[in-house]
């Protein structure tokens, strides 16, 4: 997997955490992770498909979540509910969506799936035989923002 | 007479957040609608004076639905709301007849600016 795929989602997430929730996300060191690793409590997973092709997806634990939809919705998320969640699943398509016009700019046009929500640790994530790049964000005051990037070029058919 | 509007997004969240928006600005959110397909149906049924309209949505997407009620009313005022801004999706969009293109996240403010132009 191609170290350029991750860069959009950083820079897409710096901006859309700024715009949104008026965050500025401190980026940490870029990690490689086997094809199955284990999931956070949140996890926002959403699909890429065209000239890239794969999954993103988004982990943070419970807490982060909660604060993350807290400044979002405007107001204390005391259980996380349908709208905390949905709040969540949009960040995850915001940033996923901006990231597309990024990689558009690179030459790489790209569509995604509507955001799924897996909630729950110990869920194992295998991502076949794309190895996922992890870039952990650091939210002041919110917690870690983790972006598991797993994508590839698509295969062009046989002739 | 307050402008009545019809919400497109698949997102409970973003349903929300702009009906505040508009309610708080004296416009009328006449009807939600969670995808393409209610979307159409609903823009039968109400006659809304604008519709914001979401792209990335299951069931049918915001172009097609767009296309959809272009093509039912050519008067019909669409501007789109999505997270997807790339260019050739503006385009897309814009040759399809939407008035407008508010990428997210917005502030109110590019909502109340995108309604006044659609209107």
């Amino acid at each position: 997997m191609k170290v350029q795929y991750v860069s959009p989602f950083a820079e897409a997430s710096s901006s859309v955490f700024h715009t949104l929730i008026q965050v500025v996300p401190e980026r940490g060191a870029l990690s490689a992770r086997p094809q199955i690793f284990t999931s956070q409590q949140i996890n926002i997973v959403c699909g890429i498909t065209g000239a890239i092709e794969g999954v993103v997806i988004y982990g943070m634990s419970m807490t982060t979540a909660d604060k993350i939809a807290s400044k979002m919705i405007g107001q204390p998320v005391i259980t996380f509910d349908q709208l905390a969640a949905s709040a969540i699943a949009e960040l995850g398509n915001m940033i996923s969506g901006n990231s597309m016009s990024l990689l558009a700019g690179a030459g790489y046009e790209c569509d995604i799936t509507p955001p799924t929500i897996i909630r729950g640790t110990n869920v194992k994530v295998t991502t076949l035989d794309i190895p996922a790049l992890v870039i952990p964000l650091n939210l002041p005051d919110l917690g870690t923002f983790e972006i598991n990037v797993s994508l590839q070029e698509r295969r062009r058919a046989a002739a | 007479m307050a402008k009545r509007i019809l919400i497109t997004d698949d997102a409970l969240f973003m349903r929300v957040t702009l009906k505040n928006i508009l309610t708080a600005n004296g416009y009328e959110v006449v009807g939600e609608a969670a995808n393409g397909v209610e979307s159409v149906n609903l823009y039968k049924s109400l006659k809304p004076d604008i519709v914001t309209m979401d792209i990335t949505m299951p069931e049918m997407d915001g172009i097609s639905a767009l296309k959809e009620i272009r093509a039912f009313d050519p008067g019909a005022s669409v501007v789109m709301c999505t997270a997807m801004g790339q260019k050739n999706m503006v385009v897309e969009a814009i040759q399809a007849g939407a008035k407008d293109f508010i990428v997210k996240p917005f502030q109110p403010d590019r909502v109340l600016e995108a309604m006044t132009k659609a209107a």
